[in-house]
């Protein structure tokens, strides 16, 4: 176990450092600030002294360790429009997107459980049918489509819920039900599949043959050992809803990382993209990292190992 | 006499029947892949050509614009057509691109093992582990963004899990038989390769890359959405959806569009790719040849 959290932790590390080495590539490849920063008729001798006052007159080799030392101290830097702490403004924008994504996540996932049980329990295929079809067209839309979708109905024909911004609990509903409906349809799909192979295993057909009620069967033997592979895939997941956020994000106007993230690249306000993409890798590998010691802990399979 | 004996012993072939689903996705795909052929050779074929006279024309009232105008008076139908093509190349290029890298690394890595399985793997959980459709959208944002950019940087990263599932075919196939006499009797491990190796990971490569279709068609799009890729005035189903946002009140067809051939071409794709898995994975195991 601790053998299996040490190479987990390890390769969390690696993995960071990819993310940082990407970022601090795309810095560099964009060229030096200065001249981007000041008025156009700055003097070349302006622009050196800004580059030199920023720190890119230093060795690349240099600025790379400073971009490693930053990661440990938390210093990316100042945003070079704001002249403010890079790190603050990000940290600033993370509760509106954990909103985001926490509620999509938290409504998929229970709604998908509770569809999963209710075909396994009534063993409809009429269900299972809709479902699949359902799911199919949903995946089949990418979420900004389906949002404007969802805009067009509510905000558009209906005038009930408000398409833009974060003022209300109102303005949370469209979208966490964009992100909610992507999650719903992938966990369902998953825990199906888990639970119908499930019903296969010789210890659940004899567990009914012996004539135990099908619900408390598919909740003490068949749920237990389903949650796993779909926990599993939960972890790996978050990096999908991350990246759906940012695009909901954009539709909505919603003042989350994702906007900050997509305003700060297109202005070249490199400090922000370097922290808010070592931000969001961190969370990512902690949460995957944490799910993956979770499962194996819980699986007594391999917890021994 | 013989005649009624052959029909009595011969089996009774068995009709191949396809799926509802994939039927469903034939007539979607097919339907987008039409739209996309034809139309260009319509008499009124402009996708650019602007008359701010016609702007905001809706669908289905002036025979010159079958399906409207947008706010640039340019033709819808010809925009669609030509945002399909676009779409369309482009994914299909992005997909062979990884297709190709992903098995070639999966398959070395796989027949000979050591320190390339183990850069593979390490490469592969690393990407597992990272949210890569955020930093896609910052690498494709921060260098100019264009079509080739969006095409090379997709094309270039995407083939993990080519090579993941590659690779563990190669590995299998490394000790067998039919692998291992040629070697001994002198055959150079290139032949060996291409003329062994290589017939027996492509039904796995071709299902991986029948289902990536519908998720690269989605990740670009996704980027096109937020204004990265294919530059205006040349058309894409992102862009084009995002440009008839703004018109959503009054106008929605200006993004509905669009959006429809979209979700005929993506749900056509998956529809397809999920039959094509099924049967391929069947033929196998009929064979009983893999694994």
């Amino acid at each position: 176990m601790l053998l299996f959290i040490a190479r987990r932790l390890a390769l969390a590390v690696a993995t960071v450092l990819t993310v940082v080495t990407v970022a601090f590539a795309l810095g560099r490849a964009t060229g030096e600030p200065g001249a981007l920063l000041l008025p156009d008729n700055a003097t070349q001798a302006e622009v050196d002294a800004l580059n030199a006052a920023l720190g890119f007159d230093r060795p690349l080799i240099v600025q790379y360790l400073d971009t490693l030392l930053g990661l440990v101290t938390g210093d990316f830097g100042d945003s070079y429009r704001l002249r403010e702490s890079a790190l603050g403004l990000v940290l600033e924008r993370v509760p509106a997107t954990v909103e985001l994504a926490f509620w999509a996540f938290v409504i998929g996932l229970v709604l998908a459980v509770a569809a999963a049980l209710t075909i396994q329990l009534t063993g409809s295929r009429v269900l299972r049918a809709i479902a699949g079809w359902a799911g199919a067209v949903r995946q089949s839309v990418p979420d900004f489509f389906f949002a404007l979708l969802l805009v067009l109905v509510f905000s558009v024909l209906l005038g009930v819920l408000p398409s833009l911004g974060r003022t209300s609990y109102a303005s949370l509903v469209l979208p966490v039900l964009t992100l909610a409906t992507g999650q719903f349809v992938m966990y369902l799909r998953l825990l199906d599949s888990a639970l119908s192979e499930q019903a296969e295993q010789d210890h659940v057909r004899t567990a009914i043959a012996q004539g135990q009620r099908r619900s408390s069967v598919l909740f003490t033997r068949m749920l237990p050992n389903a949650a796993l592979p779909v926990l599993g895939m939960a972890g790996l997941n978050l990096g999908g809803l991350l990246g759906g956020t940012v695009v909901v994000e954009v539709v909505f106007a919603w003042p989350g990382l994702g906007q900050l993230l997509t305003s700060a690249v297109s202005q070249r306000d490199f400090p922000i993209v370097q922290a808010g993409l070592v931000f969001v890798a961190l969370a990512f590998v902690i949460v995957n990292t944490g799910v993956d010691v979770l499962v194996r802990r819980i699986d007594t399979r391999t917890a021994a190992a | 006499m013989t005649a009624q004996l052959a029909t009595v012993t011969a089996p009774a072939p068995r009709r191949w029947r396809p799926r509802p689903g994939a039927v469903v996705g034939a007539v979607m795909l097919g339907a987008v892949l039409l739209l996309t052929a034809v139309v260009p050779l319509l008499p009124g074929f402009d996708p650019m050509g602007q008359d701010l006279r016609a702007a905001l024309l809706p669908p289905f009232t002036d025979p010159a614009h079958p399906l409207g105008t947008d706010a640039l008076g340019r033709d819808l139908l010809s925009r669609i057509a030509l945002a399909s093509a676009v779409t369309l190349g482009m994914t299909l290029l992005i997909v062979a691109m990884n297709a190709v890298i992903g098995t070639t690394i999966g398959i070395l890595a796989g027949y000979f093992g050591g320190r390339l399985e183990a850069l593979v793997t390490l490469l592969s959980n690393v990407t597992l582990a990272m949210p890569v459709v955020l930093l896609l959208i910052a690498i494709c944002a921060v260098l100019r963004p264009s079509a080739g950019l969006t095409i090379l940087v997709l094309g270039c990263t995407w083939w993990v899990g080519y090579a993941r599932v590659t690779r563990n075919v190669a590995a299998s196939l490394r000790r067998q038989d039919f692998v291992v006499s040629p070697l001994t009797q002198g055959a150079d491990t290139l032949w060996v390769l291409t003329r062994h190796i290589v017939p027996n990971v492509r039904p796995h490569t071709l299902i991986i890359a029948a289902t990536d279709i519908a998720t690269i068609v989605l990740i670009t799009s996704s980027l096109e959405y937020l204004g990265l890729g294919v530059q205006p005035p040349v058309p894409s189903w992102g862009s084009m959806i995002f440009d008839g946002q703004r018109h959503l009140g009054a106008d929605p067809w200006l993004s509905l569009l669009p959006g429809i051939v979209m979700l005929l071409a993506v749900g056509g794709a998956q529809f397809l790719s999920q039959q094509f898995t099924a049967e391929t994975r069947g033929g196998l195991l009929r064979k009983g040849g893999m694994r």
